[in-house]
């Protein structure tokens, strides 16, 4: 029985396994996590006081609580409720529904920057009230949000390494294991930042550019 | 609600050891705040200057920060460096690694601050005959915290928030703490339930406290 | 429309007996009816739980998860664990029962079902060969880890509390693993464990230069198989297959493959024991 083995070419399909997961599951909550903030951020820009208070303080919970700690009990509080979930179940719902708390206030800026007048005047032009929403407020507002958007994007495949802690072998957890077995985590470690800041580093410098040119 | 009994009483006879926790998640938070803004401030003038070499490790730190996860920075802080005999206590790993993303941060917040107090306080500044530092000190600086005031209230939650991840290499924060208690009785689901309601308590406390501060320090002009 | 009603309330009776005639069948039902054992396993614990070089779990528990499946006739499914996942798994259901190397204390058998007991370790100082670290006592001046939550570190923290030694020497981990990872770092001088995972570590070229140093004075960690505390039956049924595992000489035999030594005619006789 041999414990400590270094690490060799087999690994490579354990660490593509990782890398995969990783961005399966971010990719996942982020597009639920977008779909829904859209959703009830255009709840939020157009309902009254007391339902936005309720809607608020949900999501407030959402944001407060420590990722880490609403994986854990999410995880353990289905399970005591009788429907047990795997550890990517249980991830990509936490991570989706945190997701969407923060892509909320994106797309709630979003509805609310394009200024009421515009939508009086598209429908003076004759449009329905969905036309508007469809040809005028959608693409304006939602132009004026893509760099928060990507803001909350990258932090949200940054996050998805705490999918780690209720097991799910992401990227992260596979180093865990591999560390434990080679004792190199310098060498391991290293190659899993490489490969976050690749993938994070593009996208936040695409949404910089952006940032600047609409600034303009 | 299957056939799961709840036990609280548990949990409050170590709700002492509990506070105990919340009160080193505090104390992490604001301290790598703190260094978060000196590094941050040293950061942004680096970046915003026109020396080669104070631009680069500016930029470079700046990116790395931001474009990792935090976790990683804590496992890199603590058995990263410790494979080159750098031994950081939990404690000390999850306050550096803290500081680095908080300053690597604070420095685009800082240098968007500083970018929207025009040129020409500078030259004024200069033409009442102040120093560049005097300059920085009582006009350009008071500007930008209070530019970047809201920003940093976001910052300093995130670090509330994140300095959880203690967790994961061992150390004695509120969810350190939480993972000990709950291993003794196997009461997960409810010690998580206490800590999870302690983290809201402290971060809309934060919260309200730095709204009714900006209104003492700013009244009301952002 | 009473005729309707009657009907509607013959089903819903139907239905109500059926759920309620299929919720009384326990644990040992369904295992033998899905087919499958579903048994957890934390792989942070050599010898009993290792990831082996194909990154699949191994070790002494896993092979104990095969031999009940075994002797019930169904297939297993071992489940990688992390220590704390190991009650949440059982509570939901994921996992039918952990082979974990569970400290069976009374604190935690209010929150889940113990066996008896299956295995015991002695907890156990590693360090540096000349780390000059004799007796227990010798921990006071140097740095000192032992795993978060475990009852090493409870044992340790009450040792070092009555002799008035404060916490600034000691580092908690999160994992067995990182604990030695941090012992070959030389983050800490001393490793709080257990005998055996000591044992393994010490024939591995990495901790060449260390040695097992003195036990942790006057304490036997017993542990136990766990399952939901309510399914008594099945906690029953897992009790007697422990006692036909050293009855038949299984335990023995992976006692030897494990540890490549018999296991101690004492251990032997206080599993048979149950204490």
């Amino acid at each position: 029985m041999s414990l400590f083995t270094p690490l060799s070419w087999n690994d490579t399909g354990f660490i593509l396994t990782g890398i995969l997961n990783t961005i399966y599951i971010s990719v996942l909550a982020i597009s639920v996590g977008t779909v829904l903030g859209l959703m009830i951020g255009f709840i939020r820009s157009v309902s009254t006081q007391s339902i936005n208070f309720v809607l608020g303080s949900i999501l407030d919970v959402l944001r407060i609580v420590p990722l880490i700690i609403q994986l854990i009990l999410f995880s353990t509080f289905v399970g005591i409720m009788g429907h047990p979930l795997p550890p990517f179940a249980s991830g990509s719902i936490i991570l989706s529904l945190y997701t969407m708390a923060f892509m909320t206030e994106v797309f709630r800026a979003g509805f609310d920057n394009v200024s009421k007048s515009m939508g009086i005047a598209a429908r003076s032009l004759g449009m329905t009230y969905w036309q508007s929403m469809r040809y005028i407020v959608l693409p304006i507002g939602m132009k004026s949000v893509f760099p928060s958007w990507m803001g909350v994007a990258l932090s949200v495949i940054k996050d998805s390494a705490l999918v780690s802690v209720i097991g799910y072998m992401e990227l992260l957890r596979t180093s865990e294991q591999l560390i434990t077995r080679t004792q190199q985590p310098l060498e391991i470690l290293l190659g899993v930042g490489l490969f976050y800041f690749i993938i994070s580093y593009p996208l936040s410098t695409f949404g910089r550019y952006m940032e600047k040119k609409m600034a303009i | 609600m299957g056939d799961y009994e709840f036990h609280w009483l548990i949990v409050f006879q170590a709700f002492p050891q509990m506070l105990n926790g919340a009160f080193v998640t505090l104390h992490v938070a604001v301290f790598s705040m703190f260094s978060g803004i000196v590094f941050g401030v040293l950061l942004a003038i680096g970046k915003t200057s026109n020396l080669k070499i104070p631009k680069s490790i500016a930029s470079s730190w700046v990116e790395v920060a931001r474009n990792t996860p935090a976790l990683f920075q804590i496992y890199m802080a603590y058995f990263g460096l410790g494979a080159f005999g750098i031994h950081l206590s939990p404690y000390m790993a999850v306050l550096c690694a803290l500081t680095f993303v908080n300053s690597g941060y604070l420095t685009e917040t800082f240098r968007g601050g500083l970018q929207t107090i025009p040129r020409t306080q500078y030259v004024a500044s200069w033409s009442l005959g102040m120093t560049k530092f005097q300059a920085y000190r009582y006009i350009i600086l008071p500007q930008m915290f209070r530019r970047v005031y809201y920003p940093m209230t976001n910052q300093f939650i995130w670090s509330i928030l994140m300095s959880s991840l203690g967790i994961l290499v061992g150390m004695g924060e509120l969810s350190g703490e939480t993972q000990r208690l709950q291993s003794l009785s196997y009461r997960t689901l409810e010690f998580f339930i206490i800590a999870a309601a302690m983290y809201y308590v402290m971060t809309k406390f934060v919260l309200y406290s730095a709204d009714i501060m900006s209104r003492r320090l700013f009244k009301g002009e952002i | 429309m009473n005729f309707f009603k009657s009907i509607l309330i013959a089903v819903a009776v139907t239905v109500l007996i059926g759920i309620s005639h299929s919720a009384s069948a326990d644990k040992l039902d369904d295992v033998i009816k899905s087919g499958v054992l579903n048994c957890g396993v934390v792989a942070d614990f050599p010898p009993m739980g290792f990831i082996d070089k194909n990154n699949e779990p191994a070790g002494f528990d896993v092979d104990y998860c095969k031999d009940l499946a075994k002797q019930m006739g169904v297939k297993v499914k071992v489940f990688n664990l992390t220590w704390g996942d190991r009650i949440p798994s059982l509570i939901s259901g994921k996992t039918d029962v952990v082979v974990g190397s569970t400290s069976d204390t009374l604190e935690r058998a209010k929150s889940v079902g113990f066996t008896y007991p299956y295995f015991v370790f002695k907890f156990q100082v590693i360090s540096k060969k000349d780390s000059g670290i004799n007796t227990f006592d010798d921990l006071k001046n140097v740095k000192v880890g032992a795993p978060l939550g475990t009852t090493y570190e409870t044992e340790y923290l009450a040792y070092a509390k009555k002799k008035g030694w404060g916490k600034s020497n000691y580092t908690a981990f999160k994992s067995e693993n990182d604990g030695y990872l941090a012992l070959y770092q030389g983050k800490i001088d001393a490793l709080i464990s257990t005998n055996t995972n000591i044992a393994v570590k010490l024939a591995t070229e990495e901790f060449k230069d260390y040695a097992a140093g003195p036990f942790v004075p006057n304490y036997d960690d017993v542990v136990g198989l766990i399952a939901k505390r309510s399914e008594v039956a099945w906690i029953q049924y897992l009790n007697l297959f422990l006692i036909h595992q050293i009855r038949d000489g299984r335990f023995d035999e992976l006692h030897q493959k494990y540890f490549n030594s018999p296991a101690s005619p004492s251990m032997i006789q206080s599993l048979r024991d149950n204490k």
